[in-house]
């Protein structure tokens, strides 16, 4: 990186004593459980709205799926009809309102306590809790990864050294602040996104000629696609791929469907709309909660295409060859290249915000899972302030220990993986359980196992980008996948998402049936 | 082939236009409801 070293590490060490100082306000406002838990169930609209945007945008979503847009085009975008479709205008109104209603109504304090207390059982406490200790470490790593990978050039630092630094100044606030601390520092990091990101736009722009001349310079490449992907179905990269081919199914069914229908069951997320005092809060954030996600994923995505174009004019190369074939190293190969130095620093502590923002979350809710919905399932919630914290270093030291073994190929697999498996075993459950007035138990047990086990199947032995890198299928069938294509695109959630919601309607409607008679 | 912002197909122009127009109604909506169902405005 080209930037003076020790104005990086200044503008390092200013943003991280402003993360630390509204983390220390968060502590100074946790008095109660409820405080640590669920912020009081007072939080500020735009909290609100920045905390959940934050929260939702890791620095997989730009510099991962960004990559991805350099090397598969502009159809991404459908992934941000998505994030604003479903991630802000269905989660907040159709999901958020009557989650905060039930939240309240019940007196849950997290996700799987939620689950409990509407299906009356603390089994569905337990499991809720159980993949989300099992499921979310694998995510969390996945963030942890990303960050330190991008401190270790910035800040000229060893990999491990950056990775123990990053997991210990967000967990230090997420143990002492409890939710207040990770959603004020949230915010916090939610508006330096906004800034980074919008400045990142207009220069992308600027440096390829304007909107026009951009995007038809774009689309004018369209002979340069490689031939192993005009094989695989792509056209160019300001057009959508060939329908049905497999670029086509892996667009589709992986990236816009499975990110983006797979964010309105993330507990991390849902939790947020239990923080708000009033359906009104929830209003009022969907103002913020929409240009957010577009400023985000919508920039994104859009320069992640338009690297093409620069990388064209300037190298004489497309985007993925200038950074050697590695699509995660295109983003920051971009910056570094094309950006002046001050944004170097700015776009660093964007990233920097994403993945804190992301990963305070994940703690907090691995932690009070393991505590409130593990160890104390079924009674009430409230155990205490120092129990959470003890369970958050222990998920916070599992995430570490996973980090450091995992390989850093698997950053946007397993966002993706996560992001498959809650929309798969909690989804149907969830939808039901917050609108039917008398949910099926049953159908949400069978339901959200239905789902998980479908999901892990399909994961293992059938969608080929799992399978190939998880290798399990190889060892138990000798084959890497046990079904040919079109199965081996289609993702997991495609499958495992209509058969656990098939099964949930099925009993609620036998319940209901039974009922009546 | 009609071009949109230098964009000549359909599928893409008419995803930015979805994003933005969802991103604007996002906005439209959460200032009609600025101030509904507040503590004291149950029901509305």
């Amino acid at each position: 990186m080209a930037v003076d070293p020790i104005i990086t590490a200044v503008f390092v060490l200013v943003y991280v004593a402003i993360t630390l100082v509204l983390g220390y306000i968060g502590y100074k406002k946790t008095v109660h459980p409820e405080d640590y838990l669920l912020a009081g169930r007072s939080s500020h609209p735009v909290i609100i709205a920045l905390s959940y945007g934050a929260t939702f945008i890791s620095t997989s979503a730009i510099v991962g799926f960004g990559g991805t847009a350099a090397n598969l085009g502009m159809g991404l975008i459908w992934l941000t009809v998505f994030n604003i479709g479903v991630g802000i205008l269905l989660a907040f109104v159709l999901f958020g309102k009557k989650t905060r209603e039930k939240g309240a109504e019940t007196d849950a304090l997290t996700f799987p306590d939620l689950m409990g207390k509407i299906f009356h059982t603390p089994v569905l406490q337990f499991i809720s809790g159980i993949i989300i200790i099992l499921g979310m470490p694998l995510y969390t790593s996945a963030v942890l990864i990303g960050g330190a990978r991008f401190l270790e050039p910035t800040l000229n630092i060893p990999y491990t050294t950056a990775l123990l630094a990053f997991a210990v100044i967000v967990a230090v606030y997420v143990i002492y602040g409890g939710l207040i601390a990770v959603m004020y520092t949230d915010a916090f990091q939610g508006a330096i996104m906004l800034i980074g990101m919008t400045i990142l736009l207009v220069l992308t722009y600027v440096y390829v000629g304007g909107v026009n001349v951009g995007n038809s310079a774009l689309a004018a490449m369209s002979d340069l696609v490689p031939a192993s992907l005009t094989a695989q179905g792509m056209t160019g990269w300001a057009s959508m791929p060939e329908l049905g081919s497999p670029i086509w199914f892996t667009l589709i069914t992986t990236l816009v469907l499975g990110v983006g229908i797979g964010v309105l069951a993330q507990p991390q997320l849902v939790v947020r709309f239990m923080t708000a005092k009033d359906n009104r809060s929830l209003n009022r954030a969907v103002l913020v909660g929409g240009p957010f996600i577009l400023m985000m994923t919508g920039v994104a995505f859009t320069v992640g295409a338009l690297t093409n174009v620069y990388f064209f004019q300037h190298e004489g190369k497309i985007a993925i060859d200038a950074a050697g074939g590695n699509v995660d190293a295109v983003i920051p190969l971009f910056i570094n290249t094309a950006m002046p130095d001050i944004f170097i620093i700015i776009f660093m502590l964007t990233l920097l915000s994403a993945a804190m923002s992301t990963l305070s979350s994940l703690y907090h809710t691995m932690g009070t899972a393991l505590v409130c919905d593990i160890w104390g399932r079924g009674k009430t919630c409230v155990v205490s302030v120092r129990a959470n914290q003890v369970g958050c270093i222990i998920m916070m030291v599992v995430s570490v220990l996973l980090a450091l073994v995992m390989p850093a190929s698997i950053i946007a697999r397993a966002t993706a993986m996560f992001m498959g498996l809650c929309a798969a075993a909690f989804l149907p459950a969830f939808a039901v359980g917050v609108y039917a007035k008398n949910p099926s138990r049953n159908g949400a047990l069978c339901s959200m196992i239905a789902g998980a086990v479908i999901w892990f199947f399909w994961t293992v032995f059938v969608h080929a980008a799992e399978a190939k890198t998880l290798g399990i299928s190889q060892f138990l069938t000798g084959a890497v996948t046990i079904l040919g294509a079109p199965w081996t695109v289609i993702d997991p959630i495609v499958i495992a998402l209509p058969l656990s919601l098939i099964v949930m309607v099925i009993f609620q409607m036998r319940e209901r049936t039974t009922k009546a008679t | 082939m009609l071009s949109v912002f230098g964009i000549t197909d359909p599928a893409i122009w008419l995803g930015y236009g979805l994003a933005i127009g969802l991103a604007i109604l996002c906005m439209v909506y959460g200032a009609l409801n600025w101030n509904r169902e507040g503590e004291e405005d149950h029901g509305s």
